[in-house]
């Protein structure tokens, strides 16, 4: 009996002993889990070592466009397994040449999240990395590249512009851009690229978010050359090549004074009508307001921290802040049961400016920063408010922040307080959440 | 009367356990403390760096960015802690977050006032611009998603993001250095293999 028990101690030690040599040499690591772990080493071709390091968060690690941040971002990344592309000097339909995509990569794309990569990324690695971008899509290997034939620039001057404007008019550009070129235009509510993605006509007033930049060439270019994948077409055919860079002439001159160029006088005006702008069209301030600093926290994520668009502002966030409990971002969808339905502006607005509860009881003043959207201005909260009514409902039950175990908040006050011990907190997605997003 | 003693020094130990406890448990009382003990202090700490402004257009720059930065909770992270809760004197000095990511390793807030050496006073505009809009810090490394909420901002128009930079010129420099961020994500990783790499071919 004894000689037994002996022998199953052995066993019990020699498990845990090879289960932590799994784990000295890195074959159990749960931090290295990840499929291309291994994959990982110098001899890796340079070009996906910087597509991995670079540009997996938005473009995904496929090249779909579906990175962890993708969900986020306005307009979305690319996606590189289409092989089309915007910004060209390419025919309509054509594949960009490779100088196209390293101007992409240097100069990034102007009013999205693309940054300029010009300081970090030339020579070889610039080289690697288009190379590396154009293995996505089979359409490099069997097409090739329809450069357009630019013709001679008109230069600008004012008859040129009174010209381009008629042709802005006999286009029917004002359709998607707007008569002033805003971008406010009767259709402009209605677009969608080829991804099903809403997307915005450019503000033709606004030339520093032109994605291809401001030039008149550039200008004309993307009328030559239309954009793939959007409502953008090519002119090409519509109009002579003279009314095209008279209508290029024409959009240089709609550009108004950014805010960096502008004198205090100017900026008053401006402000002034930005704010009465936003009064009249709550909603678009609401969307821009919550755009910008509430769904990072207010989405659902899967496990491996991807933001998932199925449960965008449905929240699902946990935050574990040590002692004082788990805390869930709040669905804000206007689910009646889940979400924000039922509730009053009343109850929103006190929950996001003061911390108070539906049920009255207070929020702490982390991690939900009610602190800090007490500083907004009462408009703003409103618009908020607003444009939250208008978003769909999600259905997404969210746990109620709940009273931490009594023994464990005591200690951790103790360690914070007397011991003065950091305790870091901890985010992750909800546990069930990718179970519930099946 | 032995007894009594006894009974009286049972009682009394028994009170100063459980008062140390109740201590512990309320002190402290963060959902008892007025709002206004949160938001005025932090107000008055958002607007303390628009009093020395002569320059009226940067001065209304500057009133927007402090609207952006006040409603983005920026100090709510980058404000280092004092003793009574965030420590004003030192606004976005940053050290007041340090984050573990059962993801992507261990974070903390950076230093964003204009100090040369440790805040974002060497950071060019273009430099701070980037981090707001994509993520990318001044030396290439790209920020994984959640920790800074540059997502979020990126959604912020150009011009925007153009008022916090600069209001954050305009903040109080405070030397104060914080540490590199140690992450144990493949992420991270990859990101200096890639660089190294870059080198190694640019080199040859």
């Amino acid at each position: 009996m004894r000689r037994l028990l002996i022998y199953f101690l052995f066993g019990i030690t020699g498990t845990v002993a090879v289960f932590f040599l799994f784990i000295w040499t890195g074959t159990l690591n749960p931090l290295h889990s990840s499929p291309n772990a291994h994959e990982k080493s110098a001899a890796l071709p340079l070009g996906k070592a910087i597509y991995e390091a670079k540009c997996t968060t938005c473009h995904g690690d496929d090249g779909k466009g579906d990175g962890r941040a993708a969900a986020l971002l306005n307009p979305k990344p690319r996606d590189f397994t289409s092989g089309m592309y915007k910004i060209r000097t390419t025919e309509s339909g054509s594949i960009p040449t490779d100088e196209d995509l390293a101007r992409a990569i240097t100069n990034g794309l102007h009013g999205s999240a693309m940054p300029d990569w010009g300081p970090f990324l030339s020579g070889d690695s610039l080289k690697a990395i288009v190379a590396y971008i154009k293995s996505f899509s089979p359409r490099f290997e069997q097409e090739k590249p329809r450069v357009a034939h630019i013709s001679a620039p008109v230069p600008s001057s004012p008859p040129s512009t009174a010209d381009g404007k008629r042709v802005y008019a006999k286009l029917q550009c004002a359709s998607c851009h707007g008569t002033d070129g805003k971008g406010t235009g009767a259709t402009a509510t209605e677009l969608f690229d080829d991804w099903g993605d809403d997307i915005v006509a450019a503000n033709l007033t606004e030339p520093w978010t032109f994605k291809g930049g401001s030039t008149a060439r550039d200008i004309y270019l993307r009328f030559r050359t239309g954009m793939n994948g959007t409502p953008m077409p090519s002119y090409l055919g519509s109009a002579s090549e003279k009314e095209m860079w008279d209508l290029a002439n024409y959009v240089v001159s709609l550009a108004r004074k950014p805010v960096w160029a502008m004198d205090a006088e100017a900026l008053k005006t401006f402000y002034a009508a930005a704010d009465a702008e936003a009064k009249k069209n709550p909603v678009q301030r609401g969307k821009y307001l919550v755009e910008a600093q509430c769904v990072g926290c207010h989405s659902g994520y899967s496990a491996d921290g991807k933001v998932l668009p199925e449960f965008k502002l449905a929240g699902g966030l946990v935050f574990d802040l040590y002692p004082f409990g788990k805390f869930t971002s709040f669905n804000l969808t206007s689910d009646k049961e889940t979400g924000l339905g039922n509730w009053t502006d009343e109850e929103i607005k006190r929950a996001i400016t003061q911390g108070i509860q539906r049920d009255g009881s207070r929020l702490l003043p982390f991690p939900m920063p009610w602190t800090s959207i007490a500083q907004m201005p009462d408009d703003d909260v409103n618009a908020i408010i607003a444009y939250l009514r208008t978003v769909p409902p999600i259905h997404n039950k969210v746990p109620m922040p709940g009273k931490p175990n009594f023994f464990s908040y005591m200690w951790g006050k103790f360690e914070m307080l007397i011991l003065k011990k950091q305790t870091p907190g901890y985010i992750y997605p909800m546990k069930d959440f990718t179970k519930e997003a099946e | 009367m032995k007894k009594f003693l006894k009974w009286t020094a049972i009682v009394a130990g028994c009170l100063v356990v459980i008062g140390f406890l109740a201590f512990l448990y309320f002190i402290p009382p963060l959902t008892m403390i007025p709002q206004t003990a949160f938001t005025q202090p932090l107000a008055q700490a958002l607007e303390a760096p628009l009093k020395s402004i002569k320059d009226p257009a940067e001065k209304i720059l500057a009133e927007r960015g402090k609207m952006i930065v006040g409603r983005s909770a920026c100090s709510d992270c980058h404000t280092p802690q004092g003793s009574q809760g965030p420590n004003y004197n030192e606004f976005l000095a940053g050290g007041g977050m340090k984050d573990e990511f059962k993801l992507y390793g261990s974070v903390i807030s950076r230093n964003l006032t204009p100090d040369k050496e440790t805040g974002i006073g060497a950071r060019t505009d273009a430099e701070i611009i980037r981090v707001l809009r994509s993520g990318v810090s001044h030396d290439g490394r790209v920020m994984t998603p959640v920790y800074m909420p540059w997502f979020d901002f990126s959604n912020l128009t150009d011009e925007d993001k153009y008022a916090v930079v600069v209001y954050l010129r305009h903040v109080k420099p405070v030397r104060h250095k914080i540490p590199e961020y140690s992450s144990h994500s493949d992420f991270e990783i990859l990101s200096e293999t890639a660089g190294d790499y870059a080198e190694h071919q640019r080199a040859h």
